[in-house]
């Protein structure tokens, strides 16, 4: 008999051979800005790190929304260009690894690991507080490295695990569905807030001024670094809207510009939101101890009152769920990546025989974070949030920062091949990646003062101290160092003596030689052959 | 024109039962064979493509033991495998109208129905949405 094998994605081979089946074009353009956007978890990000950003930069944090899109963005072009050539599970890993050379690859791929790590924390401890907020125990939420906030944590965490684990999705339209009523009720939010304002009905509410984005009236140089370091991190996740683009439905455009369109949508509601939140009742209400931690919750009840605030409590939690669900997934598709390409312990790459997920990878992932969270709320009580969310603007820009290097070394015969090649592939990357290991450096030294960390006076490693001028900048360090210094350089250390120990036992993984691409559009070699499965 | 017997496998106890079964329809029926395996990651997270891999090749191994069972029990019956990279329900939703199939075969999960509707079953979710009779059969069935 004849085997139709049609247009419809599904191919065949004759008998006694395994078949193998076709690529189909799913994802649309809705959808892919969906995953992009949700990704990111506006809500989420800005109840965590809202707070901490006016607590840096003041009145101006609208401007650092602005100013932390430019790298974002930059980034995004090497996203782009090189899942063209590579479209791994690694990502970075492997790009990395390609362009650079193993080494530093191994150790980008590790900076997303830690980076994954980091973030737990904060979003178990955001759900948590945001949880008993709901139900009115406000008295319990205040408290956010307190016994019961941790317990709903580490749940959270259990169940997000799980759930990732058993591979449950929740359906795209339903995906859809959470994510528009996110963003319609940020923009009520707004909307409102900025309409009591002009107003006048809130005590202590300044106008909106377009002087609130001009970055250049942000002193010092580290607070701006400190503030753009924090806005990283609200900006993190999109960049998935490109690494779906196989399966979307027009390759070639639509994920180019489903990512473009979530930055842009991400950028509109982070300075919306930060204009209508300090306008309302000004710098100090975000910034003060009760608040800065949980800005959405304190806000929503001053902006719609109850029982409407509940909505925003609510969007926060769905939204830090879409986040944790989307730090599992790709922190276990990266160890998995690893593992396949003899980088990481095989372990990592089994795959569950009934639910089909990373089994081993998901369930380490969620063990060490578990740890990893009720250890943090031990060593730096009540800071958990803080620190956390400082730390990870190290490794974000560790990763994307090497990311946008990988592309320009990558591609570096095609730059002068055309101008838009010049400009996409090679300028927006490099200058990203600039930007991002400058704020790297600055805040190094910022941080390095725990006066600057948001524990204030908690000082770790008390021995340490050194001072010197550099720019015109004075950087010392008194008395030990900040902790999210030594939280996000720290596990990004970590990485080295790792790296080496796998080194002594693996060499095969080690030897090869750095690639080039051979043009804009050819697909790259499978990075371990063998590896990959041959598509004939 | 072809009008196969469509069997979803995916290795379970379920499954295995419902190709005992699907090889007796199709030789009732003196039909051809198709064995469906579908799996698709979860977009949601980005980066993919070494999952796909992994998971593609389960699919095979997994068919190419399917394969050898399903001629084991009937040599006569022309029977192929099919990975498609699709969730399962849709993957054989699809594989059902290329092949103008006349039934699909599934195994039961043997879940209890609450467990089933958490986690999608996909019994459950075929009977509604197939255009095609769709035949379940129990694990330890048969």
């Amino acid at each position: 008999m004849t085997i139709t094998t049609g247009d419809v994605g599904v191919s065949s081979v004759p008998e006694e051979s395994a078949g193998k089946g076709l690529k189909v074009g799913a994802l649309g353009l809705v959808s892919s800005l969906v995953i992009g956007v949700a990704s990111t978890a506006p809500a989420y990000s800005l109840a965590a790190t809202l707070g901490f950003v006016a607590a840096y930069v003041g009145i101006q944090s609208p401007a650092v929304m602005l100013l932390a899109f430019v790298p974002m963005l930059f980034i995004a072009a090497a996203y782009y260009y090189l899942n063209r050539a590579d479209p791994d599970c690694g990502t970075t890993f492997t790009w990395v690894t390609r362009a650079i050379g193993p080494k530093t690859g191994w150790l980008a791929g590790w900076g997303i690991l830690v980076t994954d790590l980091v973030v737990m924390p904060n979003l178990a401890s955001v759900a948590g507080v945001y949880t008993f907020h709901l139900f009115g125990a406000h008295g319990i939420a205040n408290d956010s490295s307190g016994f019961w906030v941790t317990v709903v944590g580490v749940v959270w965490i259990i169940v997000m695990t799980l759930i990732c684990y058993i591979g449950i999705e929740l359906s795209a339209r339903t995906q859809v569905a959470l994510l528009g009523a996110e963003i319609v009720i940020l923009f009520v939010f707004a909307i409102v807030a900025l309409a009591k304002v002009y107003a006048g009905s809130s005590a202590h509410s300044i106008r909106p001024s377009f002087e609130w984005l001009n970055p250049f009236r942000i002193h010092p140089i580290g607070a701006l670094s400190a503030g753009m370091l924090l806005a990283v991190f609200i900006y993190w996740g999109w960049d998935t809207a490109v690494t779906v683009n196989e399966e979307a439905k027009d390759a070639r455009r639509t994920p180019g510009r489903a990512a473009l369109m979530s930055t842009l949508v991400l950028l509109l509601i982070y300075v919306v939101v930060s204009f209508a939140a300090q306008s309302l009742h000004g710098v100090g209400f975000l910034t003060n101890g009760n608040n800065e931690g949980d800005v959405l919750n304190a806000l929503g009840t001053a902006v719609f009152g109850s029982p409407w605030n509940k909505l925003l409590l609510i969007c926060v939690l769905t939204s830090a769920s879409s986040s944790t669900q989307t730090t599992i997934l790709p922190a276990a598709r990266s160890s998995l990546s690893m593992a396949v390409h003899k980088a990481f312990p095989r372990r990592f790459a089994d795959i569950h025989p009934k639910y089909l997920s990373p089994g081993f990878s998901t369930l380490v992932f969620g063990a060490v974070s578990v740890v990893w969270y009720v250890a943090l709320d031990l060593l730096s009580p009540g800071d958990v949030l803080a620190n956390s969310i400082l730390a990870l603007g190290f490794g974000i820009a560790f990763y994307y920062g090497l990311t946008g290097f990988a592309c320009v070394f990558y591609y570096r015969k095609h730059l002068l091949k055309s101008f838009k090649n010049f400009i996409f592939i090679g300028l927006a990357p490099f200058l990203g990646a600039v930007i991002l290991t400058v704020l790297f450096v600055i805040a190094i030294f910022y941080y390095s003062d725990p006066a600057n960390s948001n524990s204030g006076t908690q000082a770790w490693f008390p021995f340490i101290h050194f001072n010197f001028t550099f720019l015109h900048q004075h950087f010392y360090v008194k008395k030990g160092l900040g902790p999210p210094l030594v939280l996000g350089v720290g596990f990004l250390l970590i990485g080295v003596p790792l790296m080496l120990l796998w080194m002594a036992r693996n060499r095969d993984f080690f030897r090869r030689d750095r690639e080039l691409a051979e043009s804009v559009d050819s697909p790259a070699p499978p990075l371990t052959p063998g590896v990959t499965p041959v598509t004939d | 024109m072809a009008s196969d017997i469509i069997l979803g496998y995916d290795g379970s106890d379920g499954s295995k039962a419902a190709l005992a079964v699907a090889v007796a329809v199709a030789r009732a029926f003196d039909a051809p064979l198709s064995i469906v395996f579908g799996y698709e990651p979860n977009p949601m997270g980005g980066e993919t493509a070494d999952y796909k891999d992994k998971l593609e090749k389960i699919g095979q191994t997994m068919l190419a033991g399917a394969l050898a069972d399903a001629k084991k029990l009937d040599a006569g019956v022309h029977t192929e495998v099919l990975v498609v990279p699709m969730r399962p329900v849709e993957s054989l939703l699809e594989a059902a109208l290329e092949r103008q199939a006349r039934v699909i075969v599934v195994g039961g999960t043997g879940e209890r129905p609450i467990v089933g509707a958490i986690l999608g079953s996909v019994p459950h979710k075929l009977l509604h949405r197939s255009e095609v009779p769709v035949l379940v059969v129990p694990a330890g069935g048969e």
